[in-house]
């Protein structure tokens, strides 16, 4: 609502700048003060500048006053921000007492930011969601935009799929994935320029705009179709400097870490997992005797390696400042920030002052945005920002610890022998985890990018009024390096017996290494070119608004280029794109878009294309009849859009149009034995695709925007439906007598997806108490209508007709109970089966159990439904919120060697969950009970079991999950007291995040979707932070 | 006037921008450097690069004849191979086994590579025939001479395709356009005669501009000859009863149709088809380029070459000089030395088509490892039936006694008994037979003791590093260290082969070095001469067909006359007497003459796999047993060893699924169009 006002005020100087000056006659000094219309209160700070005189100006003083020379018949302007702007013509009076009103944001004034810029809410007839800074600032503690999304911005699909400092970012998408091409990943714009999200800071953000359907991106072109995310900075604004700062310190520790049973629990399910397969124990009763009272550590250790690997918590600091202020001659904002993330790993203290093992991450980020008025209708701005980041992990690398946690058992070996022996099962990743984490070196990844953007901005009311220019260009630069310096112990690995003298006898596993170091680095360079002419005017009732845009871009890798010439090539793209609006009345809105873009990327003829959108709306709050009969509706609009939009990212592969011919592949000899006469053979290695172009999207979006009660209940709800074909692909079932030796591609598949989205908000004040509620959601569900597939004998395996990325199997219908169910049931032929073990269907009826029985299980390992629902309320200086989010619609196969129990012998530790929970033959337990068909863990195995370990419904969890995301309570500090201490405003605030997880799936965090779970747990973490404006 | 200034300043850059950066996409700057098809055509050395690829894929999978890895077919009913097998080392699951091979137990997605390969050759080839002729960097007789090579050997990879699966998709003579849908691109089958004619008429194209020889160093590349000798083939084949109206196949004819219901065999029968094969013959015998290796007769011999065994005295053929007798020529060093390397492909006047050298790793010399005894290091798993070995005649030219009387169809002979002693070896008597060896196996006709490595026959194995391993008389007695053991290394009849053996060679520590190289067989002048006979056999009317470029028309009937040209050379090489006017007057006789000499001539030159196919003789001659000598029996017992039996651990059959090969089923669900080989699999039921 602020950047709103800001907006407008903005604006609204670009008009004052332009009209005619009117000739002066003179300087008078007008004086006065400046007041609170309603409270009567004195304001400090507020701008008093001469419209049209660059370089004039004042503020007021504390008490309010205010001195000012100025000239006859010019305008006076008094801003302030949160406060209705007034003009006053000065004639002849020297005392002048202002009295301000607070601005009221009403829904016809909302802004939104679209491809050609800001635009009033009310006339946007595409879906666009302009999602509001302040709520996802106040209820995040986290640098990152991106982890702010799910459950707060409709229309996005958001996961998070790592804890790790430096690796937590989420993924997402706009209205879920709607193709299987190279990328469904969204264009992201910062500052209009096609950049990485993460290179903005939450706190230097201004606006954040998702353009959803094909009149919001149409103008994007080629670039357009998965959605496109519109992030402004901040930029200063006239006014005295303002400062704000804050700084945040939080106490992470895990959502949900996985468990695993203790060294003697282990020893004797694996005994199980042998007996039960008629096979002899692997401890004897004496042994798990020693094992259980700890009599022999060397040989029957008991270690709770998540106890040696990880620490309870890590801290987080975080601190931002930024100053923003200036004139009528020049604004700036600066900013910087500082972001500290300790990781989880327990380091070595003898190491800790050489070097970091943890996983550790750091970012510095600087902006600087400046705006200088070159003359009265011309503004230079430059923008110039950056970051370094700098990651570390342990030597090893940080997959590998999970993976030695996950495999490393309890019964292994001891953290070091009571000879002073390091211990490992093996090389590489069957490291023991604690020399894993600390002993073997450590790994520092280092982002250095800096962006640098100039924009020139042009008034042309002197032309024609309503005329307007915005050129900009940018470069950017990212560079990121990597060293790894690896070194690792001698390690030993103890038999499971001792010689005739008691000792211990040992198998050497590796000699000591001393560090050794390997580095690589990656490179690229940005350069864009934007240049746009707006025209909006409205004459009496009609409202019409006309933009052309020009863009350009480049991006050239600079290093590790490999030896293909064409990885070398800048990347670019060259696009005009304009549009066309109308409105009468602000009633009837038609609107037309289009895109004309092209990519170096496909042959000459069809590098360029054509995309068109038109839209439309009817805002039936504006009819007489609900103006005189409904007057509480503030807001009643419907939308419709159709139009088409493009895919131009086919991954890395660059310029399918070209063949290669190499030689290489076959050749022949011509002369006879003792002769020699060989000839190499030429061929292409690769054909050529010469017709490849874009995916395109047909979109349409059906919209309805509500606002009820003087605005306390506001409601957007979107459905769509998003037709893409085209979509890129190997031709992977061409047949062999085509005679190709490489495989082309081609734009043959087809996807449709549909969805809703929307969100809505209520508020009310009761008493003093302010209370908002607000929820959103985002479903969708695709499906594949083409694709480059084989026909298949059953269609139920084929992809066309199912989700992108469904997940497959085969239907589980629980355990065998007996052998009789064994001998009445069809054939199973992955491997021996027993009682106990898992039966299948069979789903074509040919009464063998094999691969033609998978079928589509699920849905998809991304989530298909995601949504919020958040609640605050405030009462005098203390906030509080909070903000479920959700996800569902979605299913992942777990497996791997702690899931499928002993099937990598040793290696793999027993999740506690399968203690209880497990199919026990009777004669082992001794209580038929125990034989439960309905068990969720099959007959233990040892080493394996292919009837069992395949992807199978049995296998199949629920990723829904339900969270408290966040939850926090801040108190603002009374205006008096900061006035005594020469603050504006003192916020201070505790978050907490991913408080309570509610999940069917329990073993870890749902929304990592990892099928092993050996990734680095999400955070739930407390915070602790200030803010402060000077 | 700044403002007018800035305004005009900002439009000019507009508009500059729009044109200026009208070219901003191009790329093309960057890939002038790259290898282009016109380039590579421009370039002498990737021409040759270019058609070598082409030729690249007549290897592996691909060649005529070579080791069962590759080629199973080159095993039929004469010869088998006992390795591969997983009833004997479960390490080789998956493996195709002779059994399996002879039993059809083989699936629809088994040893289809050649599919692949010959397709892919096609394609490569189709790009050379269509971008040649651009070059201006070779002559045009070198243009010729390279475009023809490439239709040379696409028509080629067709003849493959053909022989092995039947009736097989045409592509457009540019090549598939791979841009299209997989609708647009499904393509069906043509029929054979279809394929036929159209093999036939790239093949004259290409003759037209090969050379009528090549020198050492172009040994590999075609000549006019390899052209109409592939086409005679292949016309010969299109008027085989399999295609050609035969009635023992009528049913399976009926079911082999095109997507539209055509059947791609011929059901009627169609004479003229012979005619049109007997003038592709001769074709390739007017050239008069070739003409059948013969050694001369030798007195003094040396352990690797003796003495020439003169056949039984022959008053038609002992007298006179090659061509007309075999006086001064020795029948058994003439057929030898085709197949085992001594003679070099420059200085053999037979081999009409070779891949020379280009033979990967189950060439000919791999074939031979597995033929050499255990005692050389050999694998001692490539045998011979008896049926094979009971095919070749006496020295005189009859039957040998005995034969083929486990089929019931003797001729009421008993093999003979008893063995060859030190007394009859000291005498001379039964040359080459060593001391010990069975009768069975003695006065055969000169290409048995260059082919069959018999029960007690001598293997030279000079390139044995120690002298007392070289000259080895070989048993296959149970216990005897070549015979019966419990390993896969065993022959299964008892009978080896000696064909592509050549005396230097064995196998001492794995060496491939110490087997002499020997080029492949492709296509031998004995077979066109033999293929002549056949299809004017056949006729019973007289045909005008004029040759292959039309200089001339051929008569084409059947005469003795005429049918001797083809028969008669053959059979005085190979030193057995012709066979009488009364074999020749008989059109049944003869033809069954003539399969026999195709059985014992081209004997493991992958032959007769294809030959019992397309004559309608596999049911017959396939769903007999296999039998074999009793190789359970020690030396003690080797009178035992001698009596036939039915060789226990080779079995074979016959059903007409087993025709054809079948087509893959991943093949079959990437093309609507294609049909499947009756009785097969396709991928949707």
């Amino acid at each position: 609502m602020k950047q709103a006002l800001m907006r407008k005020t903005f604006i609204f100087f670009l008009l004052i700048f332009t009209s005619i000056a009117a000739f002066s006659q003179g300087k008078i000094e007008v004086s006065g003060k400046i007041t609170d219309g309603e409270t009567g209160e004195p304001l400090s700070g507020v701008s008093v500048s001469v419209i049209n005189s660059a370089g004039l100006g004042t503020f007021s003083s504390k008490e309010g006053d205010f001195s000012i020379k100025v000239e006859l018949y010019h305008k006076l302007l008094f801003s302030y921000i949160g406060y209705d702007t007034v003009e006053v013509l000065i004639k002849d009076q020297n005392a002048l007492n202002i009295k301000l009103q607070k601005s009221v944001i009403k829904a016809m004034d909302e802004v939104v930011v679209t491809a050609v810029g800001p635009q009033k809410k009310i006339n946007v007839t595409g879906a666009i969601t302009s999602v509001d800074m302040d709520d996802l600032r106040k209820s995040a503690a986290t640098a990152s935009v991106v982890n702010t999304l799910a459950g707060n911005v409709p229309g996005i699909m958001a996961m998070q799929t790592s804890g790790q400092p430096g690796k937590d970012i989420s993924n997402f998408w706009i209205r879920g994935i709607s193709t299987f091409g190279a990328s469904n990943g969204a264009l992201i714009l910062i500052d209009g320029f096609e950049r990485d999200i993460n290179e903005v800071n939450i706190d230097d953000i201004k606006s954040f705009s998702i353009l959803k359907d094909a009149s919001a991106t149409a103008m994007y072109g080629s670039k357009g179709a998965n959605g496109v995310v519109l992030i402004t900075t901040k930029h200063g604004t006239i006014g005295k400097t303002t400062i704000n700062a804050k700084v945040e310190s939080s106490y992470n520790t895990r959502t949900i870490t996985p468990e695993f049973v203790d060294g003697n629990t282990y020893a004797n399910l694996i005994n199980e997992a042998q007996i039960t397969r008629n096979k002899p124990a692997i401890y004897s009763p004496v042994e798990l005797q020693i094992l259980k009272e700890g009599l022999d550590p060397d040989l029957y250790p008991n270690v709770d390696w998540s106890k040696q690997l990880l620490k309870d918590g890590a801290y987080t600091k975080n601190a931002n400042l930024n100053l923003s202020g200036g004139g009528t001659t020049a604004r700036y904002f600066v900013s910087g920030s500082y972001l500290d993330e300790d990781g989880m790993y327990k380091t070595d203290d003898q190491l800790a002052k050489d070097y970091n093992t943890n996983a550790d991450y750091q970012k510095w980020t600087y902006r600087l945005n400046t705006d200088v008025s070159v003359t009265k209708t011309t503004v230079l701005k430059l923008g110039v920002s950056g970051s370094l980041t700098k990651r570390n992990s342990p030597g090893l690398g940080d997959d590998d610890v999970w993976g030695e946690l996950f495999g490393y058992t309890a019964i292994r070996t001891p953290i070091t022998y009571s000879n002073g022996y390091v211990p490992a099962v093996g090389t590489g990743n069957q490291t023991n985890p604690w020399v894993a984490a600390t002993q073997t070196g450590y790994n520092e990844n280092w982002q250095n990018n800096i962006q640098t953007n100039v924009t020139l901005d042009q008034d042309f009311n002197f032309i024609t009024k309503g005329l307007t220019f915005e050129g900009s260009f940018g470069y950017d630069t990212y560079n990121t390096s990597a060293i790894q310096r690896h070194k690792w112990p001698e390690q030993w690995k103890a038999e499971r017996y001792r010689d005739q003298d008691g000792n211990l006898v040992f198998i050497h596993q590796t000699d000591p290494s001393v560090l050794t170091q390997s580095s690589s680095s990656d490179g690229s360079r940005r350069e864009f070119l934007i240049a746009m002419l707006n025209y909006n005017r409205a004459i009496q009732d009609h409202h019409l608004g006309l933009d052309l845009k020009y863009t350009q871009e480049s991006t050239t890798f600079t290093q590790n280029l490999g030896d293909d010439i064409k990885k070398g090539i800048a990347k670019r793209n060259q696009g005009i794109a304009g549009r066309a609006s109308y409105n009468w009345k602000n009633k009837y809105f038609v609107d037309f878009n289009f895109g004309y873009t092209g990519s170096e990327n496909f042959a000459v003829g069809h590098q360029y294309g054509f995309f068109p959108a038109v839209s439309g709306a009817w805002n039936i709050s504006e009819e007489r009849f609900i103006k005189n009969n409904l007057p509480w509706i503030n807001l009643f609009k419907v939308r419709y859009s159709y139009g088409r939009v493009g895919n131009d990212n086919l991954g890395d592969n660059r310029f399918p149009y070209l063949y290669t011919i190499a030689d290489g592949k076959g050749g022949y000899d011509w002369a006879e034995f003792g002769n020699d006469k060989n000839y190499g053979g030429l061929g292409y290695s690769q054909v050529a695709s010469p017709y490849v172009t874009w995916e395109m999207a047909t979109k349409q979006d059906i919209g309805l925007d509500l606002s009820l009660l003087n605005n306390d209940i506001s409601l957007t709800v979107d459905a769509f439906k998003d037709e893409r074909t085209g979509i890129y692909m190997d031709r992977n079932f061409l047949p062999a007598y085509i005679g190709l030796t490489s495989t082309p591609s081609a734009n043959v598949g087809a996807v449709k997806s549909m969805g809703v989205d929307g969100n809505i908000t209520l508020k009310h004040q009761f008493n003093k108490v302010n209370v908002t509620l607000r929820g959103n959601i985002t479903l969708s569900k695709n499906e594949v209508l083409d694709r480059d597939e084989q026909e298949s004998v059953y269609p139920y395996q084929m992809q066309k007709g199912y989700r992108v990325d469904q997940t497959r199997g085969l239907i589980a219908l629980g355990l065998f109970k007996d052998y009789d169910d064994i001998r009445n049931s069809p054939t199973q032929t992955f491997g021996s089966y027993q009682p106990g073990d898992i039966k299948y269907k069979d789903v074509n009826g040919d009464g063998v159990i094999d691969d033609n029985d998978i079928v589509a299980v699920g849905s998809t390992s991304t989530p298909n439904l995601i949504y919020g629902m958040g609640a605050s309320a405030s009462w005098k200086g203390f906030d509080i919120s909070v903000l479920f989010q959700g996800a569902g619609k979605s299913s992942f196969f777990i497996y791997g060697k702690t899931v499928y129990a002993f099937s990598e012998g040793e290696w793999g530790n027993i999740l506690k969950n399968m203690v209880d929970n497990r199919w026990i033959s009777a004669d082992i337990s001794g209580d038929p009970a125990t034989e439960n068909p309905n068990a969720p863990y099959p007959r233990l195995s040892y080493n394996g079991n292919d009837n069992n370990f395949r992807n199978s419904t049995y296998w199949l969890r629920n990723g829904a999950y339900l969270r408290i995301k966040n939850m926090d309570i801040g108190y603002t500090l009374p205006k008096e007291m900061l006035n005594k201490i020469h603050l504006s405003s003192l916020r201070i605030y505790c978050i907490g995040t991913n408080l309570i997880t509610w999940a069917p799936f329990k073993l870890w965090d749902p929304e990592t979707i990892d099928p092993r779970g050996e990734t680095y747990p999400l955070i739930k973490s407390f915070t602790l932070g200030l803010t402060v404006n000077l | 006037m700044t403002n007018k200034i800035s305004a005009i300043a900002v439009f000019i850059l507009m508009a500059s921008l729009l044109f200026s950066c009208k070219k901003y996409l191009d790329s093309d700057q960057y890939f002038k450097d790259r290898l282009t098809l016109d380039k590579s055509f421009n370039n002498v050395q990737y021409i040759e690069e270019w058609l070598a690829n082409s030729y690249s894929y007549l290897t592996g999978v691909n060649a005529d004849v070579a080791s069962k890895g590759y080629e199973p077919f080159n095993f039929s009913d004469d010869i088998y191979y006992g390795d591969r097998d997983v009833d004997f080392d479960i390490k080789e699951e998956g493996q195709l086994s002779y059994n399996a091979f002879s039993l059809g137990n083989y699936h629809e997605n088994d040893k289809q590579d050649s599919w692949t390969q010959c397709y892919q050759g096609i394609r490569s080839a189709s790009i050379f025939i269509y971008n040649i002729d651009a070059s201006t960097v070779i002559n045009d007789e070198q243009k010729a001479d390279y475009k023809a090579q490439a239709r040379f050997v696409r028509a080629y990879y067709y003849w493959l395709l053909l022989r092995k699966y039947g009736p097989i998709p045409i592509i457009p003579d540019e090549g598939a356009d791979y841009t299209k849908s997989y609708d647009e691109l499904a393509l069906p089958r043509s029929s054979y005669e279809a394929c036929a004619e159209y093999i036939g008429h790239e093949m004259v194209l290409a003759a037209k501009d090969l050379p009528q020889s090549r020198g050492q160093l172009e040994i590999a590349r075609p000549t006019k000859g390899a052209a109409l000798a592939t086409r005679a083939k292949v016309f010969l084949y299109a008027a085989s009863p399999l295609m050609n109206g035969g009635k023992g196949s009528m049913d399976f004819k009926n079911q082999l149709l095109d997507d539209q219901g055509n059947p791609l065999l011929g059901i009627t029968y169609d004479e003229e088809k012979w005619a049109r094969a007997a003038a592709a013959a001769k074709d390739v015998m007017n050239l008069g380029v070739y003409a059948l290796y013969v050694a001369p007769f030798t007195n003094s011999g040396t352990l690797t070459h003796p003495a020439t065994i003169a056949p039984p005295y022959n008053a038609e053929f002992s007298d006179k000089p090659w061509p007309d007798g075999w006086a001064n020529i020795d029948p058994y060093q003439s057929y030898r030395a085709l197949f085992d390397g001594e003679l070099s492909a420059s200085e053999n006047p037979e081999l009409i088509f070779t891949r020379g050298k280009n033979q990967s790793t189950e060439g000919i010399n791999v074939m031979v490892v597995h033929q050499l005894p255990r005692i050389a290091s050999g694998w001692n798993t490539h045998g011979m039936t008896l049926k094979q070995c009971d095919a070749y005649y006496m020295n005189d030219g009859s039957d040998v006694p005995g034969m083929d009387q486990e089929y019931g169809r003797g001729n009421g002979s008993q093999r003979v008994g008893g063995f060859v002693t030190d007394e009859d070896v000291a005498e001379g008597k039964y040359k080459p037979l060593l001391s010990g060896v069975s009768l069975q196996f003695a006065n055969r006709e000169p290409r048995f003791y260059a082919s069959v490595g018999f029960n007690g026959s001598l293997w030279d194995l000079t390139n044995e590093s120690e002298e007392r391993n070289r000259e080895q008389q070989v048993f296959y007695y149970r216990g005897s260290g070549n015979g019966y053991t419990n390993t896969m290394f065993w022959l299964r009849t008892g009978i080896g082969i000696k064909k592509y053996v050549n005396p230097q060679d064995t196998y001492e520590n794995g060496d491939l070095n110490k087997v002499v190289p020997k080029y492949e067989p492709a296509i031998r002048y004995a077979d066109i001469l033999l293929e002549y006979t056949e299809a004017l056999n056949e006729l019973t009317g007289s045909y005008s067909i004029p040759s292959w470029d039309s200089a001339q028309t051929y008569t084409v009937a059947r005469t003795t006359e005429e049918m001797r040209k083809g028969l008669r050379p053959v059979r005085i090489r190979a030193g057995v007497p012709d066979f009488s006017d009364a074999v020749y007057s008989s059109n049944t006789a003869l033809r069954k003459a003539i399969k026999r000499e195709r059985q014992v001539e081209l004997m493991g030159e992958q032959e007769r796999y294809y030959d019992l196919r397309r004559w309608d003789d596999a049911a017959t001659e396939l769903a007999l047993p296999i039998y074999g000598y009793n190789v359970l029996m020690t030396s003690d017992q080797r009178d035992l060893f001698h009596q036939p039996v039915a060789a226990f651990a080779l079995q074979s059959t016959f059903a007409p699924k087993m025709y054809f090969w079948p087509i893959s089923l991943t093949e079959l669900q990437r093309d609507k169009r294609l049909t499947q080989n009756p009785g097969w699999l396709t991928y949707n039921n």
